[in-house]
């Protein structure tokens, strides 16, 4: 069964350090005649992807070779230019939640408005406020506000709340280390717990000793493009032998 | 190009944007008002006090075109106000509700157009909480009839409709141009001069009556004052020329945000 397809899919995105962001500035670019369209850049060319269900995919490449755009593409974010993305399933995107967190509001509230922007329903994020609460350690501080609490505190909060439900896709966008060694220890039983059941994977890291413990598949993105694709261990050799 | 995102396949599309249009709301009215419930009556505050500087400034000058009565004067002032108030405030708080959650979009996939609507919506929780029960008492007591008071909800639907498509449009200009709200307060500045708010549409010479009342704020301003000061029973020709122009704001504001949001994500 499948997961995740994408097909011949291209994206060109605008290259913002040239962009103007000032209205009165364009305006008068125009009218001296300066006004440059801006440049657009392939930041993923022609990439072409199945997943199946329960595969664990790591996707590895220099820096800014479009490993997160990729993500971001198969999260929904990004719409690609050109080709077509199919998802099968829901996604949960493990990432820093540093962004969704509302500092003036209680932790419980923030648990709830976190989980309906993930796609759940207010009444099931209210159920589960306690289980979330528990497993980041945080019960005493269900009514503080989350400005309140360390910044180590509120990365188990967002790790809690995006793993709380099992997603049928989990996307780890570099590895995992939250909060201190106890906490470590639980994130990573619970990843692992993933692991074991019937989850679609996609790792990005440039920890490949990592990938190549945790993910069946590997493909090497460079500079947009799909360099190569297949077991894990191949991916990693043929991508350590062009940096040599 | 296709997208087919089967996130959760049993709910459907609208049912989730309701509910994140519920957390955002409510988020947003907790952080305004942190715990008071009075607060939300501190919005009041504006027009009222704009009110008593007009009434006590230009009472005198107008009150010809109102019977003579300051009163009357004061309370078309005030209907006048609280209208262009809710556009001014909701707009500008719509205007740069994308941006400040771009690095939040560029996480999440979330309906983009939820924010500004959020932020209208927002708005308008605390308008029927603090100002329409304050118009629908003087309307009742004006025009001595139940119906006057529940017309109002025509107009009111109409400022909504006016507000969340300017909110589309400039939420969508202020991705590509931050210097938008500079312009935007001349906008308004330019908007609360050319709308009846403080003056009567008398005041206007004839030539330029017509352009005035094309906005389409003047023609919600003038259905509430006809349905709240004049005594007499609703206009519907004056609600239904409200109505038409808070569609046509909406629509037009709907379509400019969705020609403009596939460039959004490039420039958050």
């Amino acid at each position: 069964m499948e997961a995740i397809r994408l097909n011949e899919i291209s994206l060109w995105r605008r290259t913002q350090e040239e962009f103007s962001y000032d209205f009165k500035k364009s305006v008068l670019s125009i009218l001296e005649g300066k006004y440059r369209k801006p440049t657009k850049k392939l930041v993923l060319d022609r990439v072409s992807l199945n997943i199946e269900v329960g595969e664990t995919l790591g996707i590895i490449g220099s820096n800014g070779s479009g490993k997160s755009t990729l993500l971001k593409v198969i999260s929904g974010i990004l719409q690609p230019t050109i080709g077509s993305v199919k998802v099968f399933g829901n996604i949960a995107p493990l990432i820093e939640l540093g962004a969704g967190l509302d500092p003036s509001m209680s932790v419980t509230q923030n648990i709830i408005l976190y989980g309906v922007m993930l796609g759940f329903l207010r009444q099931e994020m209210i159920q589960r406020v306690q289980s979330i609460l528990e497993f980041a350690e945080l019960e005493e501080y269900a009514f503080a506000p989350v400005k309140a609490l360390s910044s180590g505190m509120k990365a188990r909060l967002g790790f809690a709340i995006a793993t709380d439900v099992r997603p049928d896709i989990l996307i780890l966008d570099e590895v995992l280390s939250v909060g201190d060694a106890s906490f470590k220890k639980k994130s990573r039983q619970r990843i692992e717990k993933f692991w074991d059941t019937n989850t679609t994977i996609l790792v990005v890291s440039h920890d490949l000793r990592f990938i190549q413990q945790w993910c069946q598949k590997a493909i090497w993105l460079d500079k947009g493009q799909i360099k190569f694709s297949g077991d894990v261990k191949e991916t990693v050799e043929h991508y350590l032998s062009s940096i040599e | 190009m296709s997208i087919s995102l089967n996130n959760r396949p049993n709910r459907s599309q609208l049912q989730r944007y309701w509910e994140l249009l519920h957390v955002l709301v409510e988020k947003n009215l907790k952080g305004r008002y942190r715990g008071s419930f009075l607060g939300v009556f501190w919005s009041l505050l504006n027009p009222l006090m704009m009110t008593v500087i007009y009434a006590a400034v230009l009472g005198t000058a107008f009150a010809s075109y109102y019977d003579n009565s300051i009163v009357n004067y004061i309370l078309a002032a005030f209907t006048g106000l609280v209208t262009m108030h809710f556009f001014a405030a909701s707009t500008s708080q719509a205007m740069s509700s994308v941006v400040a959650n771009g690095s939040l979009l560029n996480k999440i996939s979330l309906p983009v157009s939820v924010f500004p609507a959020s932020m209208i919506t927002a708005n308008l929780v605390q308008f029927v909480i603090a100002t329409l029960p304050l118009l629908a008492i003087m309307t009742t007591i004006i025009s001595g009839s139940v119906i006057n008071a529940i017309a109002l909800l025509f107009p009111l639907l109409a400022l909504t409709l006016v507000s969340t498509g300017t909110g589309f449009i400039l939420s969508a200009l202020f991705v590509f141009f931050r210097d938008i709200p500079y312009f935007y307060e001349v906008a308004v500045y330019g908007l609360r001069i050319g709308t009846p708010v403080f003056y009567p549409a008398d005041v206007v010479p004839e030539k330029i009556r017509p352009f005035i009342l094309l906005n389409p704020l003047a023609q919600i301003i003038e259905s509430i004052r006809q349905i709240t000061l004049s005594g007499n029973l609703p206009d519907l020709s004056l609600i239904w020329g409200a109505l038409l122009g808070g569609v046509i704001v909406c629509i037009l504001g709907w379509l400019c945000f969705k020609s403009l949001q596939h460039q959004f994500m490039d420039l958050l």
